[in-house]
């Protein structure tokens, strides 16, 4: 046993912890977030990915002795500021004022801007793979800020989606990448 | 592009708001997936929670000495261990009801003989997952190995090991587990008649679902109430509700079946799993939650799989193209031992015929048992695997007769002057723009310019194809989806329902029903987690019947729901209920929408006040709906309508191919479907498109590789090559010519598995445009290409047929007469560990 710390999202963790603790494990055992997805344990699948001071890594691939002391964020860590969306729906006088749409869709200042994108564009189905997509495109984007269609392809090469078949994944990145720029106003509407 | 359906006739025209059905509504389902909060089976823990790990079996086929688990007791941490020998007459065995056997050849755990690699020993639960491991490495296994039988032709010799030693079949002793056939009209007088009859040796890969979220349960069972709880990641409640309650023998209302998150399952969690029997019978014996999650290579390795196919194919062509016969003789493998696999090679011929309605049909099957895993229903049921062998005939004999393979399929797709049209097959085809969609691929991918000025190493390949929406199996006399809907007190509506979304957009969709239906906001439609305790009785998500089935037994719950409404309203405002209508959460007098009561005071009115309801009103607000397809059983010549409506598929590939590298490009794809009303445009979209992935990579890369011993090479994601990003094509031609179907109500045609049925034919004809080759094997691995090119080269033909080439090849009438393949060594089927797709994959 070993005492390892870690900050995951802005929470500093400390834990006795068995020396084959996975970094992954950590995060969705001991930390609690368990956003962060075991597909295969073998960095091929790419469910797992998070950003580790700065770097985008898969984290089932390393120990968490490894990083002792590292700065995580997982994919909880995207839209820290997001509040759940409060419906008023019980009452009469409110209730004629809801257009249809207004309140499934997300509010788009509260999620990141790959989120809102992926929500847009349909880039998630199962919804198993998407925060390793959203931790791997992040990091691409933030290193590419104009990226390409082909590069974007690229970038998950190491993330396998089983439903979408890639493409509004990739429709959703350039999208992102357009807002992350400050070239798009936030679409207003899904 | 995809085009808006024409608008159909809903339950109760809602007069105002915009109708949703038909419009690409952002999903409900997506917040929670996006931001990390959603649940799926490995996020499950409860308090005292244990886990427990699964020893699988080494090797493929083996008779079982002994298992002695007593070394693995003694391993700190481990709580108890389970082998089969003590299970013996205690546990039921499963199997029965899917495959129509007296007695089921499912078991949690080998116990006289080991069938398949992966099959479970013994299963060990600790306090902690490394514990388990540890005890179930301490477990002492004692295994005389036997001779595996990997190929499914190999298995159907009088010599070959016998599989299933202790199951007498119909068929007497052997590996045939059950045999089908069709015989619609006469195949051989279509064969005299025919100008040309061209014949084929096709064989098909074994291909893995591989949804990432891995198979995995929780079970907790309550030692005072005898409750069973189970937590599973499944795509049908009830299935596993029922046959766990029938294993474990104990009411169905002891055990409950809750559904998480559930991260896709394409077929692959389509029934109950031995893992599932053995996390509950851990908590009963321990009184405590037991998590049980398979790791990958047991997916891989004890899950199930797309079953393999022999196809000895002929068909028969008129001089003018139409195709008059079609002759098949089937060696489907269904694996060791598999509850779905005989229905596949059923319903993916009966099926796989279409779309056209070819008069004279002759099948023959095999379906036989070999040492390697489970087959079971994956995208396309079957379907993926007839379409690639009659496809490419259609193609062959359309070369032999000089004519252009778009013409030919489009006059032989069916397009009858009146619907319903039954055709000889027996399907009922209730409507189809299945033409329309041939003439829009071909003209989407360019056909006649680009083949008028051909590129070396590239060529054009079409494929069609009509799936299923829904199906009667003809072991499982149903066809039935349920929904149950509350009006809630607060004028907000709660949708229960057992058919699990794992992908399907089931919470959107459904919604989109609800809101057009009854005139409520979205927002304020919830879809109920799936829970046997609550949800009414369905069979599940599977055979593309969501949208059809399950969304029409929505509808008509709705419209219950709004009749009930109605009645209230009708009764306190002193109308009937014929001059009422429903929208923006109110009932109103027509033409009057601004007006009107809220459903909250309406739905209150029925709980809270039941003394203002109308006379004999039952109170509160719920309504429950089950549609029951109006489908056939398979009649003895194999003929029967098996689905509600038929969805059309039409595919063109473009492809090249590296002579130097013999990889296969898929350089544009257009795909044209009929999917009937689309609910949800988007949605839709994203099913094709997963769709074609997944039939892009059973033409392309996914199989599972064996050794002779029937090892399994390649169960990891390392050397099992899944489709990855920078394979796929931009899938941006795509569109939708809606044919809405006359017998769904809301006229919805299923939309999961179209996608995937012509990929592998459509790729396979462009690459005989490119190269003269043409595969009869899958998957088209750059390593076979380049054998054959240099096979080509070096007889210095025009054309080639590889590995199979089979030019004497008249017909199989029995094994004894099967031709034998004259191309080079048939096959290199050995697996490439070296070659890498891409440098950048696995980054």
């Amino acid at each position: 046993m070993q005492q390892v710390t870690l900050t995951v999202n802005g929470r500093e963790v400390t834990a006795e912890i068995d020396e084959r603790t996975l970094l992954l494990e950590f995060v969705r055992e001991v930390a609690g977030f368990t956003g962060a997805h075991n597909g295969c344990l073998e960095a091929r699948c790419g469910c797992c990915a998070i950003e580790v001071d700065g770097e985008i890594t898969k984290s089932c691939n390393v120990l968490a002795v490894q990083v002792d002391g590292a700065e995580v964020t997982t994919v909880e860590g995207l839209a820290p500021q997001r509040l759940a969306p409060v419906e008023h729906v019980t009452t009469q006088s409110l209730a004629g004022m809801y257009a249809p749409l207004e309140a499934v869709r997300t509010r788009a200042e509260d999620l990141h801007p790959l989120q809102e994108a992926f929500h847009r564009c349909h880039a998630l189905q199962c919804g198993f793979c998407t925060p390793g997509m959203l931790m791997v495109l992040k990091g691409h984007l933030e290193e590419n800020p104009e990226p390409t269609r082909d590069g974007v392809r690229h970038a998950i090469a190491g993330n396998l989606c089983r439903c979408t078949g890639y493409q509004h994944i990739v429709d959703a990145a350039m999208e992102a990448a357009e807002v992350m720029r400050g070239d798009a106003p936030v679409p207003a509407d899904g | 592009m995809t085009e808006a359906p024409p608008r159909t006739a809903g339950p109760g025209p809602a007069a105002t708001g915009p109708r949703l059905v038909g419009t690409s509504v952002p999903r409900k389902e997506d917040l929670a997936l996006l931001t990390g909060t959603a649940r799926f089976i490995d996020d499950i823990r409860l308090p005292g929670m244990v886990h427990a790990t699964i020893l699988r079996s080494t090797v493929a086929h083996a008779r079982v000495r002994s298992i002695d688990t007593a070394p693995a007791r003694a391993v700190p941490g481990v709580l108890d261990v389970l082998a089969g020998a003590e299970l013996v007459g205690k546990v039921k065995p499963w199997g029965d009801l899917m495959q129509d056997l007296l007695v089921g050849d499912h078991f949690p755990f080998a116990t006289d003989k080991v069938l398949y690699e992966g099959q479970e020993l013994a299963a060990v639960v600790a306090g902690t997952r490394y514990q388990a491991l540890d005890g179930c490495e301490a477990v002492a296994v004692d295994l005389e190995e036997l001779p595996a039988v990997v190929d499914p032709e190999q298995a159907l010799r009088p010599d070959a090991p016998l599989v299933q030693e202790r199951i007498v079949y119909e068929f007497g002793e052997g590996n045939v587990f059950d045999r089908y056939r069709v015989r619609v009209g006469d195949f051989a007088a279509a064969e005299r008649d025919a100008a040309v009859v061209v014949r084929q040796r096709f064989t098909t890969n074994k291909q893995a679902g591989a949804a990432l979220d891995p198979h995995g349960c929780v079970a907790s069972h309550d030692p005072f109430t005898g409750v069973l709880t189970l937590w599973s990641s499944t795509q049908s409640v009830y299935m596993v509700r029922d046959v766990l309650a029938d294993v474990l023998q104990i009411p169905r209302t002891k055990v409950r079946v809750m559904v998480p998150e559930v991260g896709a399952g394409f077929g692959s969690k389509a029934q109950m799993f031995g893992h599932e029997v053995i996390a509950a019978l851990f908590s009963m014996r321990l009184g405590r939650p037991v998590k049980l999650v398979l790791r990958r290579d047991e997916i891989f390795r004890a899950g199930t799989t797309r079953n393999s196919q022999v196809r000895y194919a002929e068909l028969a062509m008129a001089a003018d193209g139409e195709i008059t016969g079609y002759r098949d003789y089937v060696v489907h493998n269904t694996g060791a031992m598999s509850v779905w696999g005989n229905q596949v090679v059923h319903i993916g011929t009966n099926v796989g015929m279409l779309p056209y309605p070819i008069p004279n049909v002759h099948v023959d099957s095999d379906i036989v048992h070999t040492t390697t895993a489970p087959g079971g229903p994956l995208r396309g049921f079957g379907i993926p695997q007839t379409v690639w062998a009659k496809e490419q005939l259609v193609d062959m004999a359309a070369r032999e007769l000089g004519l252009d393979p778009l013409a030919v399929r489009e006059r032989n797709v069916v397009d009858p002057a009146t619907f319903p049209y039954r055709t000889p097959m027996g399907q009922v085809i209730d409507s189809t723009s299945i033409k329309q969609c041939l003439t829009a691929c071909a003209e989407a991918i360019d056909w006649a310019a680009k083949r008028a000025a051909p590129v070396p190493h590239e060529g054009l390949g079409l494929a069609v194809s009509m799936k299923y929406t829904s199906c009667r199996h003809p072991s499982l006399d149903t066809d039935l989806s349920a929904v149950r809907l509350r009006l809630e007190t607060d004028g907000t509506v709660t949708i229960y329902s057992s058919d699990v979304s794992h992908g399907q957009s089931h919470a959107t969709m459904l919604s989109q029903i609800v809101a057009d239906g009854l005139g409520v906001g979205i927002e304020k439609v919830t879809l109920a987690p799936p829970d046997s305790m609550t949800a009414p009785f369905g069979l599940g998500t599977y055979a593309s019947r969501g949208a059809a089935v399950l969304g029409t037994a929505c509808r008509l719950a709705t419209e219950r729901l709004r009749d009930k409404v109605l009645a209230i309203a009708a009764h306190v405002l002193e109308v009937g209920p014929g001059d009422l209508d429903t929208g923006n959460d109110r009932v109103f007098v027509k033409g009057l929408p601004d007006s009107g009561i809220y459903l909250e005071i309406l739905a209150a009115t029925a709980a809270y006040r039941t003394h203002q309801l109308p006379p004999d009103f039952e109170p509160t607000l719920e309504t429950v709906a089950t549609y029951d397809t109006p489908t056939e059983r398979e009649a003895s010549d194999g003929s029967g309508n098996l689905s509600v409506t038929y969805s059309g598929a039409a595919h063109a590939a473009h492809v090249r191919v590296d002579p130097e590298t013999g990889r296969v490009t898929v350089v544009d794809y257009a795909m044209v479907h009929d999917t009937g009303t689309v609910i949800n445009p988007l949605v839709v979209e994203g099913q094709h498109q997963g769709g074609f992935l997944m039939g892009m990579g059973m033409a392309l890369s996914e199989d599972y590789v064996y050794d002779e011993n029937g090892h399994q090479l390649n169960a990891s994601f390392k050397d099992y090559l899944a489709v990855t990003a920078p394979e796929v094509p931009e899938l941006t031609r795509m569109s939708e010519i809606p044919a809405p179907s006359t017998t769904i109500p809301g006229g919805q045609k299923g939309a999961g598995e179209s996608g995937t049925g012509p990929v592998p034919a459509a790729i396979g004809n462009a690459v005989l445009d490119a190269t003269g080759i043409r595969f009869t094997a899958l998957p088209i691995t750059p390593q076979r290409m380049l054998t054959a090119l240099r096979e080509k080269e070096r007889r210095g033909v025009e054309t080639l047929r590889y590995p199979d080439d089979m030019p004497d090849f008249t017909g199989p009438r029995c094994p004894d007469e099967w031709p034998s393949p004259t191309a080079a060594e048939a096959d290199d089927f050995d697996f490439d560990f070296d070659f890498d797709l891409d440098p950048e994959e696995g980054a």
